[in-house]
């Protein structure tokens, strides 16, 4: 019974020691790794991260890029798994979208300590270990969205904080910032700010028609801190007849979906990040620290508030429709 | 009996790991894969997977099935989290977890043998239960364990580019897989569970005490997916009412792919045990080669086919 358990150790032992000879070449491969990979924002990571890979390129510096989600989209467990693997790899860096502060500490920590420098986009996390971190300020970003529905409601009526999910810092910041926001309009009640979305479109549908049952009628006014959440929210007002303005609705984040909503007027705003400069910067940042220059331990990709009458400018255009094809092929 | 498929039986699910080693081993980031600290992330990373998957043997070769054991993970992996932060010992805290595995899991028993009502339906029931019992004792988030607790390192890897030292967790799965593996074919107990497993009504013609029988597969079985959720706790830091969503699914996946037969009455520790592990290297694999997530998911999904597609071709042989 242990003899095909001795012989496998045994295997993998001399495999070890044959094949033990890390390749030695200037380029360097770097992993990024998001919290998903289905979400649009996930995407516009992507092509930044790719964008930073051809203008290294240009400039002769070699960079091979992984990029890998975790198999569960919300599934700490599989993200560990991910980062160890990539250590283990010995790639010459990681980018990584942690899915929780606290969970991803003890990899990151352990990948630091192996050699592999990491920075942390679009969430933080718990540790002083890390390269950089480089994201949206969330907390400003939600206060816009707060203040930007007070002054749609004109200071009075019944509103609807739709939160994301338990543990992701980003979107708590948002939340945390969105409340305090509300704070200093008295006329303003929220009804309802404990119920989370979930992770994927179809828990968020149901989770936002489950709200509305209950607050269909008297709610004036929701903000949703993600993609997922917005684009069902809006879904579930159109079912019930109270979208296009009746509802006021202000979303996190654009995808093709919330920008149609946007100028159909089923959303009334969308707090957009620059996540196509959070990928781009956060590779940029490895490379920069890869070559023996100085980062910095904190880069701001800024926040900008979208609406219907502004969203045809060019610089809000390029943030709602970021140039993923130029960069992904699909 | 044949020599080729009693062959089969005990080096199926370890020729399997042996192609998936091959496979790997024929592309360029062998140098990667197969070192010593890979190999510890390897073992590292079976390590939850392999605990549910002592506890599912058991049950599926007695011929029932458990769908509540990530919801179990989650409960026991909060609730753990919750002593540690009210200044329990580890110890206690240990115990407390197993308790409460086991008791989830007498619940689960005394059902399925009390009413004779199906495994599926009793333990997709405990599923939502338990999973619902978890997010209220969290109160819907994550419970930080105190960080510099003791049971915090039973998953830690020290030293992580070299094989030595393994986690306490891979010791404790080890371990507990032999006792296992002696429980089910060197006593009267197992045998009774291979017996109930394989036809239930003869088993119970011949003097076997079916219901006392399988109410001890389902406690002793919850008691693991109590040290499981203890050892998720551990790698999380932190007990997390939302985690091993789908997890059922792998464990009973590593024991299907082990030789285990969803009709009872067959499987292993041995080859539940490679079952897991042959999982844990084909992610770890693919992630380090690059490939995309969905070729991890078809793989997978693949192998498991093959694997029972192999079990039923085996059955058919073997009862000539």
């Amino acid at each position: 019974m242990h003899s095909p358990l001795r012989a496998l150790s045994i295997g993998f032992a001399l495999l070890a020691s044959v094949l033990t000879s890390p390749a030695a070449d200037k380029s360097y491969t770097i992993a990024v790794i998001p919290k998903g990979t289905t979400h649009e924002f996930w995407k516009s990571i992507h092509a930044g991260a790719v964008k930073a890979e051809q203008e290294l390129a240009a400039k002769g510096t070699k960079v091979t890029l992984f990029w890998k989600g975790p198999l569960r989209e919300d599934d700490r467990d599989q993200q560990i798994q991910v980062v160890e693997n990539f250590t283990a790899r010995k790639v010459s860096g990681i980018v990584l979208a942690p899915l929780d502060s606290q969970a991803l500490v003890a990899p990151v920590v352990s990948a630091v300590q192996s050699g592999v420098p990491t920075v942390v986009i679009d969430s933080d996390l718990k540790s002083d270990k890390q390269l950089s971190f480089v994201s949206t300020d969330n907390f400003k970003g939600g206060q816009m969205a707060g203040e930007f529905l007070a002054k749609q409601l004109g200071g009075q009526g019944n509103v609807i904080l739709l939160r994301y999910q338990v543990g992701s810092a980003s979107t708590e910041a948002r939340e945390a910032g969105f409340l305090d926001a509300l704070k200093k309009f008295s006329g303003i009640k929220i009804v309802s700010s404990d119920q989370h979305s979930g992770a994927t479109r179809e828990l968020a549908y149901q989770a936002s028609q489950n709200l509305l049952n209950r607050f269909g009628k008297d709610v004036n006014g929701i903000f949703c801190p993600n993609e997922s959440g917005t684009v069902a929210m809006t879904k579930a007002l159109r079912d019930i007849g109270r979208a296009a303005g009746k509802v006021k609705l202000v979303g996190f984040d654009s995808g093709s979906q919330s920008v149609l909503d946007l100028k159909n007027g089923d959303v009334q705003g969308l707090i957009v990040q620059d996540p196509l400069k959070m990928g781009y910067l956060g590779v940029m940042t490895v490379v920069q620290h890869l070559q023996g220059k100085p980062v910095e331990k904190r880069i701001d990709t800024g926040v900008s508030l979208i609406t219907k009458e502004n969203m045809a400018e060019p610089g809000m255009a390029a943030l709602l429709a970021p140039p993923i094809a130029k960069y992904l092929k699909e | 009996m044949s020599r080729f498929p009693r062959f089969l039986k005990t080096g199926g699910p370890f020729l399997g790991l042996l192609l998936v080693c091959a496979l790997f081993a024929l592309t360029e980031e062998r140098e990667f894969i197969f070192t010593g600290g890979n190999l510890k992330n390897i073992l590292t990373q079976t390590v939850i997977v392999a605990m549910g998957a002592l506890g599912m043997t058991l049950i599926i070769i007695g011929g029932g099935i458990d769908l509540s054991v990530g919801s179990v993970v989650a409960f026991c992996g909060v609730l753990g989290a919750k002593l540690l932060v009210a200044g329990w010992s580890p110890i206690a805290t240990m115990l407390v977890l197993a308790a409460a595995g086991c008791g989830i899991g007498l619940v689960n028993g005394a059902i399925v043998a009390g009413f004779r009502m199906m495994p599926f339906i009793v333990t997709l029931g405990m599923m939502g239960i338990v999973r619902g019992a978890a997010k209220w004792l969290g109160n819907n988030q994550t419970v930080n364990a105190p960080p510099d607790s003791p049971v915090g390192q039973l998953m830690a890897r020290v030293n992580p580019g070299e094989f030595w030292p393994l986690p306490w967790g891979v010791w404790i799965v080890l371990g507990l897989a032999v006792v296992m593996a002696v429980l089910l074919r060197r006593t009267v107990f197992g045998r009774h569970v291979f017996a109930i497993g394989a036809n239930e009504t003869a088993a119970r013609y011949s003097g076997v005490r079916v219901a006392q029988v399988k109410l001890a597969t389902y406690a002793i079985a919850g008691l693991l997916f109590g040290f499981a959720g203890l050892l998720q706790m551990s790698r999380l830091t932190q007990g997390d009412p939302t985690v091993a969503i789908g997890l059922e699914l792998d464990i009973i996946a590593a024991v299907v792919i082990g030789g285990a037969s969803l009709n009872g009455g067959a499987g292993s520790i041995l080859g539940s045990m490679i079952g897991a592990l042959i999982m844990a290297l084909l992610r770890n694999g693919t992630n380090q080669l690059g490939w995309q997530t969905f070729t991890q998911e078809i793989i997978i999904g693949v192998v498991i086919v093959l694997a029972v597609g192999l079990d039923r071709w085996r059955q058919a042989r073997g009862g000539k």
